[in-house]
């Protein structure tokens, strides 16, 4: 399968790669790892004139700051990610979600911020159309779906593992280009839409990732599901963050988020409501994931059905709770 | 408008030996590798990331060819399956993976056993998880794997013999 033919710019800065984005006669589009990228120009579902690669800019290893916060560049690979002591110590859920991305080969390229800007994805837009299908979808420029035939708009879903991570641990992007250096907080980066999931420009870049650190006593849990385990794309995922004060016990703060199974990262927030204040008990805890399945509405996807993903939520939100709560009580 | 792309001059390493090429940006290493260099060895499969099978090493790292531009691997450091055996001198991998009849159509082995050496020289005595993990991008469709298993892990306990 050949890629079609495009030109290919390698700026030696982040102002160079900012001003060769906004030439508005060239459609530009940026490569970091490609990962995703390039498949979907294998298929032709993408067809930038020109790609401007980030490996000329070089990449800073993970540092945490005098104040707690862990700063990440955006460029780092997601095995550089998952296998980093500084993200291991500060930030283990990170390096937990990214270590499940795809496999050792994809994490090896990937970065981090190419795997939060990725691509939403369907099960009938991410193959060659030329042979499989006629009518352009939403996503190819057309007013069809696929999925969802009598639908008004596109159902893709936004796949990324290391997004729910980030969240629940209060992450903020660093964002060059149109938003010139400004920092945002990682939820508002996604829109919601599964056309335009990102509502940050194509001639901005994420240089940066900073994660603040964790206030008191954690407890964290990632869950992906997949059906044959190993490389697939979740079926759902859900990150879940728990912090206590002096009592173990009691929860001060909780952070849950589920992705895979909507146009953004979602957080389950009645959720985290019930679990906060509360000593932890089996029967809170069944009750704040029955209470997560209830709340994230889920759009069936890649052949799994809406009420299969529902059940699937509750039982892995449970899961992922019990062990984040476990970690926090040492086992009691 | 579409810019007409123009070729770019690439060094490369592969196996050992240093290469010049010019290449089209969208040319991947696995068609440079095996368009260009003659090293078949590097089996494109999906193109598309999935099977693992155009797998070579860079700076030791296992990659896929077919998801990295070659324009991107300047003055990288590249091995393909052709660069393992020494003067017909297989190595431990590739030795393991004969005797334990884990090598059938032999289109995924090349990407099995460059992801098998990668991982064996990070973790020289691997458990069956880890093993697992490191291979999980592979897929065959002949040998139903308990033997590629088998064959790591005795890759790994003939090399601490010898230690």
């Amino acid at each position: 399968m050949y890629l079609p033919r495009f030109a290919f710019e390698k700026p030696t800065s982040l102002k160079e790669a900012s001003s060769l984005l906004t030439e508005k006669a060239v459609k530009s589009t940026l490569l970091a790892g490609g990962t995703d990228l390039l498949p979907r120009m294998k298929y032709g579902v993408a067809d930038p004139e020109r790609l401007i690669s980030l490996k000329g800019l070089g990449v800073s290893a993970p540092k945490v700051l005098p104040e707690g916060d862990l700063i990440l560049d955006g460029a780092s690979t997601l095995a550089s990610v998952a296998l980093s002591p500084e993200v291991a110590e500060n930030a283990p859920l990170l390096a937990a979600a990214a270590g499940r991305v795809a496999t050792r080969e994809i994490r090896n390229v990937a970065t981090l911020a190419g795997n939060l800007c990725q691509d939403t994805r369907c099960l009938y837009f991410n193959q060659r159309h030329t042979f499989q299908f006629v009518e352009p979808c939403f996503k190819r420029g057309g007013d069809f779906c696929y999925f969802i035939p009598k639908g008004k708009k596109c159902w893709a879903v936004y796949m990324s593992d290391t997004a729910p991570a980030l969240i629940c641990l209060g992450a903020k992007i660093q964002v060059e280009g149109d938003g010139a250096g400004a920092l945002l907080d990682l939820e508002a980066l996604y829109s919601g839409d599964s056309l335009h999931p990102l509502t940050i420009g194509s001639d901005t870049i994420i240089s940066g990732i900073r994660v603040p650190p964790t206030g008191g006593t954690r407890g964290w849990a990632f869950s992906k599901l997949t059906l044959r385990e190993g490389m697939e794309f979740g079926a759902l995922n859900i990150a879940v963050l728990l912090e206590t004060g002096k009592d173990p016990g009691t929860c001060t703060r909780a952070r849950i988020a589920v992705g895979a199974v909507s146009p953004a990262p979602v957080r389950a927030l009645k959720s985290e409501g019930l679990l906060v204040g509360g000593p932890f008990s089996p029967a809170l805890l069944a009750e704040a994931a029955r209470q997560v399945a209830e709340e994230v509405t889920v759009i069936p996807h890649h052949g799994y059905s809406k009420w299969y993903l529902t059940r699937a939520l509750e039982v892995e939100a449970l899961n992922a709770l019990t062990r984040a709560v476990n970690q926090l009580t040492g086992g009691r | 408008m579409r810019t007409k792309p123009s070729k770019r001059l690439l060094e490369l390493t592969i196996n050992g030996e240093t290469y010049e090429l010019a290449v089209e940006p969208q040319e991947t290493l696995s068609e440079v590798l095996r368009n260009r260099i003659g090293l078949t060895g590097v089996k494109e499969g999906c193109g598309t990331g999935e099977c693992g099978s155009c797998t070579v090493l860079v700076e030791g790292e296992p990659v896929l060819g077919c998801l990295l531009l070659a324009v991107e691997c300047e003055r990288k450091r590249v091995e393909t399956i052709e660069g393992q055996a020494e003067e017909g001198v297989l190595t431990p991998v590739q030795q393991a993976f004969l005797e334990k009849g884990a090598v059938q159509c032999g289109f995924c082995t090349p990407g099995m056993v460059l992801a098998s050496t990668a991982l064996l020289k990070r973790r020289p005595n691997p458990s069956e998880e880890e093993i697992q993990e490191a291979l999980e991008g592979h897929l065959c469709r002949c040998t139903g794997y308990n033997k590629i298993m088998e064959a790591v892990l005795h890759a790994a306990s003939s090399a601490a013999d010898k230690r």
